[in-house]
């Protein structure tokens, strides 16, 4: 048999067997896209913190507020120190001008008031940012002190235990979310193996008959194994669309409650590449599962 | 075309077929007959290896059946027609799917398909019944249909283990003329049937299995013991009902 022709047979048997126990393919497509569903969640919450991360790293730059009347020698002797750390992977002078032009754009409603003082209040600083991995540097409380004690510096500001203990969590959350996932994609594949089974049980006579009148192997098993695929790939569809109304729901419940807090946090819907990857792992788990379901042993 | 060789069959300790040999030459037709029990279906299904011989040996075409690995016997069935005594229709499709799956297994297109399965369904009688499921039909139907798929694969061999047993005298007549037909262009037929009237009418050579419940062997001029069949030039043809009488 011509390979275009098997497959279109394979399919159109998948596709009858699926329309044939509709009610039991719509039951199985629900309990695998309630299980991506979850498994979606968590990826939700996993690409929102992970955007969080992405802000605390652009927040590890620690600021040195000067002295005034700090000189450009110490200023230079204070920059050095810095590189010589091996912590540093760039640095930035920020002038008073600069840092009062800051916190006008920041806080637009103070940003007149700040104007009539006499004299501009914000000191001139210099930006570090840290390198990746500093942040877990045995070096870099040390440094910090050091940084601290040179006679140019005023004040040091960055608080290294607060952004460990919040990383921390980030990385325990995102952990905990992927083993998760893991646990309800298995669910998932096995949700499909018993539907695939359960299917294989009920047509079991029709099995046989087709054995007997010569039908090839690969014609038995595969409209389950491929029935078991598209029932992940429904499930898929179905989740991502689940998903889809949840996140608008939630982002009303923000909006509507003005929670500037949850505000952070949900940002952005599923990336378009991590919907892919929700949509294959059903594909995946139905291959599994319609693989374990349709062994020989089983049809 | 089929030969058995010392073909022995036991069922739980109990004795089916001994020793049975027999050939069928390409393109005969040929009637197996014998009373309940006397192993008929048994050489059936052993031909399209739905079991495994005991002791013998079965080649169809030379191909050694019983020493067939598993993965080849689909491929066997497939040069096959087989009408089953239960007619083994799939209850959830209907008559024209109940026919056609067999060509699609040989990926013959959906348009020749239904030219295909209705020419053939035409020729049972059934063509205005495509759309209904096997449950909808009468055992008659049921085994008409049975018979169409049998036949629209145009197969090297038909194998029908009573194909006319639901059959009134008629269609079982039609059935045979439709067998002859096929036989005409080349197919061998093997019919098991009790049937004795219908090998008498249709005047093919006939096997004839002992009763007892244990193949002695193959005895193709031997008498049954509730009738006395007679040999007319090398055929076996069961007596007519007025010789019986």
């Amino acid at each position: 048999m011509r390979r275009g022709a098997a497959f279109a047979s394979l399919l159109d048997e998948a596709l009858s067997g699926l329309w044939r126990a509709r009610r039991v393919t719509v039951v199985s497509v629900f309990q695998i896209s309630f299980s991506l569903f979850l498994v979606g969640l968590f990826l939700l919450a996993a690409e929102n913190l992970g955007g969080v991360v992405d802000t605390l790293r652009e927040e590890t730059a620690v600021t040195l507020f000067l002295r005034p009347g700090a000189d450009e020698a110490s200023r230079a002797a204070l920059e050095s120190r810095a590189l010589e750390s091996k912590l540093v992977a760039a640095i930035r002078r920020v002038s008073p001008e600069e840092a009062r032009g800051r916190f006008a754009r920041s806080f637009g409603s103070l940003a007149g008031a700040a104007g009539t003082l006499s004299g501009n209040p914000f000191p001139a600083s210099v930006e570090l940012d840290l390198l990746p991995g500093a942040i877990s540097s045995a070096a870099l409380r040390p440094f910090l002190a050091n940084l601290a004690a040179h006679p140019a510096v005023e004040e040091v500001q960055f608080d290294v235990d607060w952004i460990r203990r919040l990383r921390g969590v980030v990385r325990l959350v995102a952990a905990a979310g992927l083993a998760t996932g893991v646990l309800l994609a298995l669910g998932a594949a096995f949700t499909i193996a018993n539907v695939v089974r359960l299917t294989i049980l009920l047509h079991r006579d029709e099995i046989d008959i087709l054995r007997l009148v010569g039908a090839p192997e690969v014609l038995i098993r595969g409209p389950f194994l491929l029935g078991g695929v598209l029932q992940g790939f429904l499930g898929g569809l179905v989740a991502l669309g689940l998903l889809a109304v949840a996140f608008r729901g939630l982002l009303f419940f923000v909006v509507s409650t003005e929670n500037v807090l949850l505000g952070v946090f949900v940002v952005r819907f599923l990336s378009p590449a991590t919907c892919g990857v929700l949509v294959l792992g059903g594909v995946l788990a139905g291959l599994f599962g319609g693989t374990i379901a349709s062994r020989r042993g089983h049809v | 075309m089929i030969e058995f060789y010392g073909v022995s069959k036991e069922y739980h300790g109990r004795r089916v077929l001994k020793n049975l040999s027999f050939k069928v030459a390409q393109g005969e037709f040929v009637f197996l007959t014998g009373p309940s029990g006397a192993g008929k279906t048994t050489v059936l299904k052993l031909l399209y290896r739905a079991e495994g011989p005991g002791e013998g040996q079965i080649l169809v075409n030379g191909r050694n059946v019983g020493a067939m690995p598993p993965g080849r016997v689909p491929e066997l069935r497939r040069t096959m027609g087989i009408v089953f005594q239960d007619y083994k229709l799939l209850p959830s499709r209907n008559v024209f799917e109940n026919v056609s799956f067999v060509l699609k297994f040989l990926g013959v297109p959906l348009a020749e398909r239904r030219r295909r399965a209705y020419q053939v369904l035409r020729l049972v009688e059934l063509h205005h019944r495509v759309n209904a499921l096997p449950e909808e039909l009468s055992g008659g139907e049921q085994q008409r249909v049975a018979l169409a798929r049998a036949l629209v694969n145009e197969p090297e061999l038909l194998v029908a283990d009573e194909p006319t047993g639901n059959l009134d005298h008629r269609l079982a007549q039609e059935v045979m003329r439709l067998f002859s037909q096929i036989n005409v262009r080349g197919t061998t037929v093997l019919v098991a049937t009790h049937d004795v009237n219908l090998i008498r009418e249709t005047g093919r050579r006939c096997l004839t299995l002992d009763r007892g419940g244990v193949l002695e062997g193959l005895v193709e001029a031997a008498l049954p013991p509730q009738a006395a069949w007679r040999r007319e030039g090398g055929i076996k043809l069961p007596p007519r009902d007025e010789d019986a009488r």
